[in-house]
């Protein structure tokens, strides 16, 4: 029973046991040379792997466990994926005997029921052994398959009902035993993928573990094992420490905030993510209770461990940067997933687009209720898009190709106090590098035609969110396209009285006689010289737009973030000139008694 | 006689190393921001004195001169440049602003943009497109293009990139645009990317292009204005430039980009710093500069200093040339030391070379990091500074001590010079720390080498507080990137891509574009006067298995001489692709030999070789105890007291100097801090370690 499973992987673990000393700058060297070691780790999969999702986008973490299973070290990555290594390796943890663990040993799992993500996403781990044959660490990488050999290619069913039909679960398996690598196990694999860059993908993810356990070895070497131990608890401790001093600063209280997806993949509407973050001397409880529970939703359920990530991505998004991010982390909250609800689903259910929602709405809820008592560290860590419009064909060897639409855009780049929204996405997700149209079209028979930002789709505020990108894509052959649709009806919302985000809208077959809007999600044939068409969402607005520095405004009609109109009717600042002169000026006097006018009419309005 | 001249042009100072033979000589000069030519022309005249000669008959005798500057550094840290635009393919206006996603800290929300060089109101496109095999989809919209370009010229553009979709492969409409800027806006500066860095993808390439537009005008004028004064002034041969890759090259070389001088001086010193380290058997080296205005890191492996291309950020901006690795800490002799709420800061603002500290008596009011150590003994007003350039002032000093310092933190002048010299060493070991702990490196297993102006006052401080057991300080310490720029080869590292499987590889194709690259890099070496069959020639070739992202180069044949690309044939391309499949097992753990490659391009590196220092090291001579010539106050740390100072010029190899002691060289002074001792070696160079 996964419920079981999963209150015995959270339970709190013990510190490691060392009888050495150490001095700070000595646990700050190890801490560093830990985080060198999964970056150097992550670095070779990203340059080893085959397909596009991994080498390219950078879709890979790397995270060190210490022999207790918690979380030692980790590299710049994803965060809310770095956290999801920890509970997948103590599920194997829990049968080491059983197992055979041993030096040169490497495990894969994906199982959500068994501490994994959902299933594209495979951990492959390799333990590092001191000299007495005692555990010490446990290098994981954490990277997303393009395809999970379930019903449908890519690894995303908007249709699934259960984990059955998304593909192979694998809750542990040995790959390699003592550094022979089981050909019999990895033969299985890669017979249920069905790309056939897989095989490299996942020789990539083993020879990056082993490389990582190879530099373990090294570092215990130089250090001496118990060193190594002690640096471990000291850092992890001092998180712990330095996440409550944080928290003790916070005014005491319960905040809570809802948040909602327009519908699940079948069209059940308003899926609630609730939650209540209560403050209390140094102590946070982060709890989910009232979160949506309609047994009949289709594909809205993220995995626990998932679940645990997202919300921990957003919760160091809005303490001081400089906390060194490790198991102290989950030391210093507790956080609270009920049972049933679409953030900790029942056994068995499809677990594949829960990573995009509810996972997100975990982190904008989280947000929103910390919005207020924390506005200088408020932006929503989020993706809002459904999934990305995948392109899947079939090239002239008999082989399937997959365009996943990692896309360069910009979508959700939110402002904070002080600062609008800038860059691509969300700062969180500022190392996942987007595909680029000279790599795609060198591989995939498509044509990208644009993907620059739509005036207006920036939330406004007094800090502005950034306007989202509309990507216009060609295919030119005929192929199959996967596409889920939410955050139109339910966009990112404003924080403190700023302007939620422009809407999400997704269109295919754009300009022919047979255009259509994707109003839910699909799965549909596209002939050849077909045209999609998604307008991604903005950023959301921060505080009041009429408190916007006019001047501000004036810039940003310059650069067409905004319009002249939109100018007008949401900032309420007046301009006379054009864009195309290049002669914008700023008419303070009307702005002046616009604001006034706009003010008295939203006071006055019911 | 011939003489070899390295120059560095650094924020305060102007930095000389002139080889004469095995002889070196050095020399020092306040930098000219508003012109640093000035600046050159001034060192080079001293250079000439110090010769006996006339700057004539120096620069008449010269055979080379090689130069690095921090002028497109400073465009870039400054944001200082021409007004900048963009035009680029119709739908692809915001790449450069998104920049693939990219954000320098993902954990922390408050991280500021950085600021646009070309906002998007500067950046305008144009419908055309190139597809990946150069075939023409759209054609290019010239009224478009008009339109597009007027606008850029209503907003005062001075300087325009052109970045279009796969211009790499094809640069017809790259090239048409670029005549029509010029026809339109004639005047304007234009960078066009398949010149700038003819490979894919577009962010990379537009962002390296959009950079070059940026800081090109002023380093292209500067490099201009250099050459005419220098040949104005008797030098006949070209000016080799250094290059951020560690390599030099012409002058006419970099004029389509410039942007390769980017960091060229910090590249200077580690390729100097792995030249000294070897010759001293220290082939694991923490380099450190410590000059006016920044503290420069950068570590050195088994004697090496990689060079990386591609995913490079640069002070904010992506520029995919090859660059040395080198981490920059805003903290120099000219660092402002303030109190901030309370409490000290030192730096990151610098008093720069004018007014400078308040010591130099220029004008400057705020209290520096020199003036802190002159109020500690450890500079002195009655020694000469700068080579005699000027002598240090102690007027104003203690005034401003006590006013910016002294009196906020209640304290005395001479503790709040105390806590700058303090603070200011635990910057730069926390600068240290980021690097080689970021790196997994333990910075106890390096020797520490020490250059720039200020570099030995701390050097040894700093080894005590990183637990590091050697410190070298080269005698030519102050000047040693102008002699690490010395010691570089002319190089020219460059790419053509050709997008094909390796099964359907055309052997013609291959050839004709290792021919081209050949043909282009024998003729810039040609024109420097270095001769074609002196030119190693190594031919790679860039591969992947389908589906990867991340190419592999892979070493096809070193020759020499002329049109040595003809040797390629289908036999080669076997063994290419053999050579591809092992080298991937040693890099990865594994190969996919059933599948056929990927071809990404093809690579030339051209290197020829001029004669360079000699480095030297050893202790043969007899060690004798070294007589100081003085003492004065000072505090080494452990407070007030009298110590002895030594003359630089006055030791002799086998020469020793106990603690605590103060060496005062030309252009720097070496302060042997108390459990440390000096020793002079057979190059006359300083090596210090743990006291006995």
């Amino acid at each position: 029973m996964s419920y079981e499973i999963n209150r015995r992987l959270v339970r709190p673990r013990q510190a490691l046991e060392t009888s050495a000393e150490i001095d700070s700058v000595t646990a700050g060297i190890i801490r560093g040379a830990f985080e060198t070691i999964c970056f150097e780790t992550a670095t070779h999969l990203g340059r080893a792997a085959s397909s596009a999702i991994i080498n390219q986008s950078n879709e890979r973490n790397a995270s060190i466990m210490d022999g207790h299973g918690r979380l030692a070290g980790l590299s710049v990555g994803i965060p809310q994926l770095l956290f999801i290594s920890p509970l997948a390796v103590r599920w194997g943890l829990e049968h080491f005997k059983i197992d055979d663990w041993g030096p040169g040993d490497v495990f894969v799992g994906n199982d959500p029921d068994h501490g994994g993500g959902h299933l594209p996403d495979y951990n492959v781990y390799a333990p590092c052994f001191d000299a007495d044959g005692k555990l010490l660490a446990i290098q994981a990488l954490q990277a997303h398959q393009g395809d999970t050999g379930g019903k449908d290619p890519g690894g995303f069913s908007v249709d699934a009902t259960d984990i059955y039909q998304e593909g192979m679960a694998i809750p542990r398996l040995k790959l390699v035993h003592r550094g022979q690598a089981r050909h019999d196990a990895l033969e299985m694999l890669v017979r249920n993928n069905r790309f056939p860059s897989f095989s490299g993908d996942i020789a990539a993810m083993v020879s990056g573990a082993q490389r990582g356990a190879q530099l373990l070895d090294e570092l215990a070497t130089k250090w001496g094992a118990d060193q190594v131990r002690a640096a471990i608890n000291w850092n992890i401790r001092e998180t712990e420490r330095r996440f409550r001093e944080e928290v003790s600063c916070w005014p005491d209280g319960c905040y809570e905030a809802d948040v909602w997806i327009d519908h699940d993949t079948v069209g059940n509407e308003d899926v609630r993510v609730h939650v209540a973050c209560t403050v209390a001397g140094d102590a946070l409880t982060v709890d989910l209770t009232g979160s949506d529970d309609r047994p009949e939703l289709v594909c809205v359920w993220n995995t626990f461990s998932n679940s645990r990530g997202y919300a921990m991505a957003q919760l160091v998004s809005m303490v001081d940067p400089s906390i060194i991010k490790n198991e102290g982390l989950f030391d210093a909250v507790e956080i609270i997933l009920p049972e049933g609800t679409i953030v900790q689903p029942p056994p068995d259910k499809p677990a594949a687009l829960g990573a995009f929602h509810p996972a997100c709405e975990i982190g904008e809820a989280i947000c929103i209720a910390l919005s207020q008592i924390l506005p200088r560290r408020s932006s929503p860590q989020v993706y809002k898009l459904g999934m990305p419009n995948a392109v899947i064909g079939v090239d002239a060897n008999g082989q399937m190709w997959m365009d996943q639409g990692v896309d360069v855009r910009a979508s959700d780049a939110s402002a904070t106090e002080g600062i609008d929204g800038w860059g691509s996405m969300c700062s969180g997700l500022g190392n996942l590098v987007l595909a680029q149209a000279e790599d795609a079209e060198s591989r995939f028979p498509v044509l990208n035609l644009s993907r620059e930002m739509t005036t207006d789709t920036g939330g406004a505020g007094r800090w502005r969110g950034q306007p989202g990108t509309r990507n216009v894509k060609q295919v030119l052959e005929p192929t199959t396209a996967v596409a889920w649709m939410v955050s139109k009806k339910h966009p990112l919302r404003g924080l403190r009285g700023g302007d939620d985000a422009g809407p999400y809208s997704n269109f295919f077959e754009v300009g022919s006689e047979n255009e259509y809007e994707i109003e839910n999600s699909v799965q549909a044939q596209l002939p050849a010289d077909a045209v999609i068409a998604y307008q991604y969402g903005g950023g959301a607005g921060f505080e009041d737009a009429l408190l916007r520095d006019p001047e501000a405004v004036r810039e940003d009609v310059l650069d067409e973030y905004v319009s002249v109109e939109a100018a007008r009717a949401r900032y309420g600042v007046v301009l006379h000139g054009s864009v195309e002169a290049y002669d914008i000026e700023l008419d303070l006097e009307a702005t002046r008694r616009l604001r006034e006018e706009l003010r008295a009419a939203r006071e006055s309005a019911p | 006689m011939s003489y070899r001249i390295g120059i560095d042009v650094g924020g305060t100072f102007t930095d000389f190393a002139l080889l004469d033979g095995h002889e070196v000589l050095l020399e020092k000069v306040s930098s000219t921001p508003e012109d640093n030519s000035q600046a050159v022309m001034a060192g080079l005249e001293k250079l000439a004195q110090a010769r006996g000669i006339s700057l004539g008959e120096l620069l008449a005798d010269a055979e080379a001169i090689v130069h690095g500057t921090t002028v497109a550094d400073n465009a870039l840290i400054q944001m200082k440049g021409p007004v900048t635009g963009l035009l680029t393919t119709a739908g692809f206006r915001d790449e450069l602003e998104l920049r693939r996603g990219y954000k320098e800290d993902i954990w922390d929300v408050r991280l500021e943009p950085p600021p646009a060089i070309a906002p998007r109101r500067r950046r305008l496109t144009v419908p055309e497109r190139i597809r990946a095999d150069g075939s023409i989809h759209t054609p290019l919209d010239e009224a478009a293009a008009r339109r597009a370009i007027e606008g850029l010229g209503r907003q005062g553009v001075e300087s325009i990139a052109i970045s279009l979709l796969f211009a790499f492969v094809n640069p017809v409409h790259e090239k048409r645009l670029g005549e029509l800027v010029q026809e339109i806006l004639p005047g304007v500066a234009i960078s066009l990317s398949h010149r700038v860095l003819p490979r894919a993808p577009e962010f990379e390439r537009t962002s390296t292009t959009v950079v070059n537009a940026f800081v090109g005008p002023g380093v292209s004028g500067y490099l201009d204005r250099l050459v005419e004064r220098l040949s104005g002034a008797g030098y006949a041969r070209d000016l080799l430039v250094m290059q951020s890759s560690g390599g030099v090259m012409t002058r006419e070389y970099l004029r389509d980009m410039p942007i390769r001088i980017l960091a060229s001086g910090p590249a200077g010193g580690v390729i100097g710093g792995a030249r000294v380290g070897a010759a001293k058997s220290e082939e694991d080296l923490l380099c450190v500069d410590m000059g006016g205005t920044s503290y420069d890191v950068s570590v050195v492996m088994g004697g090496q200093a990689p060079a990386n291309a591609g995913w490079n950020w640069h002070h904010r901006y992506l520029v995919a040339v090859p660059m040395i690795q080198v981490e920059t800490l805003g903290a120099g002799g000219g660092s402002i030391c303030h109190v901030h709420h309370g409490a000290l800061e030192v730096g990151p603002e610098s008093a720069g070379a004018e007014p400078g500290p308040i010591c130099y008596g220029r004008g400057g009011q705020q209290p520096t990091v020199t003036d802190a150590i002159l109020i500690l003994g450890l500079l002195s007003p009655d020694s000469e500074f700068a080579g005699g350039a000027f002598s240090l002032k102690r007027e104003g000093v203690d005034a401003a001590f006590e006013r910016e310092l002294a009196g906020p933190l209640s304290c005395s002048v001479e503790e709040a010079a105390f806590d700058c010299w303090r603070l200011v060493n635990a910057n730069m070991t926390q600068a240290v720390r980021r690097t080689t702990a970021g790196r997994g490196i333990d910075p106890r297993s390096l020797s520490l080498l020490a250059y720039g102006g200020n570099g030995p006052v701390f050097a040894a401080i700093q080894a005590e507080d990183l637990g590091i057991e050697c410190v070298l300080i080269p005698r030519t310490s102050p000047a040693f990137s102008a002699l690490g720029m010395l010691a570089a080869s002319p190089t020219i590292d460059e790419e053509r891509s050709y997008l094909v499987s390796a099964q359907e590889a055309e052997i013609s194709r291959i050839s004709a574009l290792w021919q081209e690259l050949e043909a282009r890099a024998l003729g810039y070496f040609l024109d420097a006067g270095f001769p074609k069959e002196e030119v190693a020639l190594r031919f790679q070739m860039n591969l992947r298995y389908p589906g990867q992202n991340w190419s592999l180069s892979v070493e096809v044949a070193t020759k020499g001489g002329e049109s040595a690309a003809g040797f390629f044939d289908a036999g080669a391309m076997e063994k290419t692709i053999h050579r591809f499949h092992e080298l991937h097992e040693e890099e990865y753990g594994y190969n996919r030999q059933q599948e056929s490659p990927e071809i990404t391009g093809v690579r030339l590196v051209s290197r020829t070789s001029i004669p360079e220092p000699v480095f030297a090291g050893g202790f043969s001579a007899e060690p004798r105890q070294a007589e100081p010539q003085g003492s004065r106050r000072a505090n080494l740390g452990r407070g007030f007291e009298e110590t002895p100072i030594y003359r630089g010029p006055d030791l002799a190899p086998g020469d020793r100097v106990t603690a605590p002691g103060i060496i005062e060289e030309t252009f720097t002074t070496i302060v042997v801090y108390p459990g440390w001792e000096a020793r002079v070696d057979d190059a006359g160079d300083y090596r210090l370690m743990r006291a006995p």
